[in-house]
């Protein structure tokens, strides 16, 4: 599904919350919307959601306005931090819950569910009760219960900032394979810089309701338009990736890396803006 | 740590056993002076047992017996259902939306809390009298209404603020619509405070006295106004054989409650968790 986002502005309380924000997310495509607490992130995702309503600017699907169109019929389903799924109900009934709201047959729905568990390898688990799950087979379940009614487009809200740093790792592989797989639109906020940069084809950087830059993971890393977004990049952590003709890859970040050796590399930045590629392979 | 803990036990053990005394001594004796014909003093138990009290309670007589113990059952369980379901709603508008005169709608749903219930029910008689309900059934269900409303408002606030709207949210952006998401998400989350509001509407109704003698006019007859007169005209077996009565009922009532509402919240797909 095409989305668009056309001039939106929203104003809760007296306060400025978004400012004429447009963008894009192209069919199949994985944007993430980078910013700081407060920039009015998750506000963005309510709206294309249709759990807050805009003051101006206009939301539409295939280029068709959804203004008017209440949530659950938008089709876009939400991921969330704290993840929300259903306690009076199993893991398999709360995948299937999106199929029994579109009237599908038990035996089908279960069947469906059951597959869709498998696919986030918790297969054989649809029986347990949400409390008997781990955090990260909480989020897998939530993932599953997400893709289970065919959505137009999935809205991920900071999936991972509850989870421990090894599950993330492996939560984020998992979830742009599904993207994939599944031929998802997805739109993703997030406030971690490295997340944003592995995982999507394009970035929105949002600052105080306002957007700052858009643009490739690269273009943001290598040509910050703005102070903020120079230094949400400019802090000293690595991202591991390879090199390999010239060019370093990690994820969905490709950033040119000439006189590198192919291999094991990892990317470094600096509070400066200055960007090193160092090889790992001697 | 530990020696506090010691020294605390025997406390905790004396209230236990000064609870179990103001509740269950008094209960033991209505049980016994139920069945006792006789009972005189010094002896420590009656010197005759009968069963003169219950069939009195079952008798029927001057419209007593089963048609007025399920009268006032069923009113007591509209009144339940009535201030539950106004009290849900009404939590829910004053905890998740914004709006004006809010405060003040918040404000005049405790009122009756703060009044007694003596000088509330004569404004509730003058009023029902107009309106014409007065000594009717629906009369008496709507008066204990509005007594138990507060209580049944301030309980579901709690709960209905705790459950906020997340799993509402979550469950529209699956696609559930607004009857689909109160089934299945709702009233599943706001379930404890419902039964709780239920029992607590129900036993609130069920023991009302004065409110009931002065809205039914003496024409609708439940339980408490039965009872009252045994209690002060000194006929102890009959008024303990009622008062035996009403633990059953009341209790049979909140079990019935309890498994009801079990089997809808806990159940989804036919499967029984925990």
């Amino acid at each position: 599904m095409h989305l668009e986002l056309d001039h939106i502005a929203l104003t809760l309380g007296g306060k400025r919350i978004l400012d004429d924000v447009s963008f894009e997310v192209h069919d199949r495509e994985f944007v993430s919307v980078l910013g700081e607490s407060g920039a009015g992130k998750s506000t963005t995702l309510k709206v294309v959601a249709g759990l807050v309503f805009q003051d101006e600017g206009q939301v539409r699907f295939d280029g068709t306005c959804v203004d008017d169109l209440p949530t659950h019929k938008r089709g876009c389903a939400i991921v969330f931090q704290d993840i929300r799924l259903f306690p009076n109900m199993n893991a398999r009934d709360n995948v299937a819950f999106p199929l029994k709201m579109q009237h599908v047959r038990k035996a089908e729905r279960h069947r469906e569910a059951d597959e869709l568990l498998a696919a986030v390898q918790l297969e054989g688990m649809g029986g347990r009760r949400v409390g008997e799950l781990s955090g990260g087979q909480q989020q897998r379940v939530a993932l599953a219960r997400a893709l289970a009614g065919k959505p137009r487009a999935m809205l991920l809200d900071e999936p991972f900032s509850g989870l421990d740093e090894q599950l993330r790792d492996d939560m984020r592989t998992l979830v742009l394979d599904l993207h994939r797989r599944f031929g998802m639109t997805t739109l993703m906020v997030t406030h971690d810089p490295d997340e944003a940069l592995v995982m999507s084809d394009r970035i929105v950087y949002l600052g105080e309701g306002r957007m700052l830059q858009e643009g490739a993971p690269a273009d943001l890393l290598l040509n910050p338009q703005h102070e903020a977004v120079s230094a949400c990049f400019g802090d000293t952590s690595a991202i591991r990736g390879t090199v390999a003709g010239g060019e370093f890859s990690a994820g969905k970040l490709r950033v040119p890396a000439p006189n590198r050796a192919d291999g094991d590399a990892v990317l470094v930045r600096v509070k400066d803006g200055g960007v090193f590629v160092h090889s790992l392979s001697a | 740590m530990s020696r506090r803990r010691r020294g605390a036990a025997p406390v905790a053990r004396f209230f236990i056993v000064l609870n179990l005394v103001c509740v269950i001594v008094p209960i033991a004796l209505i049980a016994v002076w139920a069945f006792a014909d006789r009972w005189a003093w010094p002896d420590l138990l009656p010197q005759e047992f009968s069963l003169r009290g219950f069939s009195e309670v079952f008798s029927g007589r001057l419209g007593t017996g089963w048609p007025m113990i399920l009268l006032s059952i069923g009113i007591a369980l509209a009144t339940a259902v009535l201030s539950t379901v106004v009290a849900a709603l009404a939590a829910r508008a004053m905890t998740l939306y914004r709006w004006r005169g809010r405060s003040l709608f918040s404000f005049s749903v405790i009122l009756p809390f703060i009044i007694p219930s003596t000088v509330f029910a004569m404004g509730v008689q003058v009023l029902f009298i107009h309106a014409g309900i007065a000594r009717t059934v629906p009369g008496v269900v709507l008066s204990h209404a509005i007594v138990a409303l507060p209580y049944a408002i301030i309980i579901m606030s709690e709960v209905t603020r705790a459950a906020g709207t997340r799993l509402e949210d979550a469950a529209r952006s699956l696609g559930a619509g607004t009857l689909a998401t109160t089934v299945h998400v709702t009233i599943p989350a706001l379930l404890p405070g419902i039964l709780s509001s239920l029992s607590m509407c129900y036993i609130m109704s069920f023991s009302q006295y004065f409110l009931t003698l002065l809205i039914g006019g003496g024409s609708v007859r439940t339980f408490a106004v039965v009872l009252f007169p045994y209690l002060s005209s000194g006929d102890r077996t009959i008024a303990a054989a009622y008062g035996l009565t009403f633990i059953v009922i009341t209790f049979a009532v909140f079990l019935i409650f309890e498994l009801l509402l079990k089997r809808f919240g806990m159940k989804e797909e036919r499967t029984l968790y925990g």
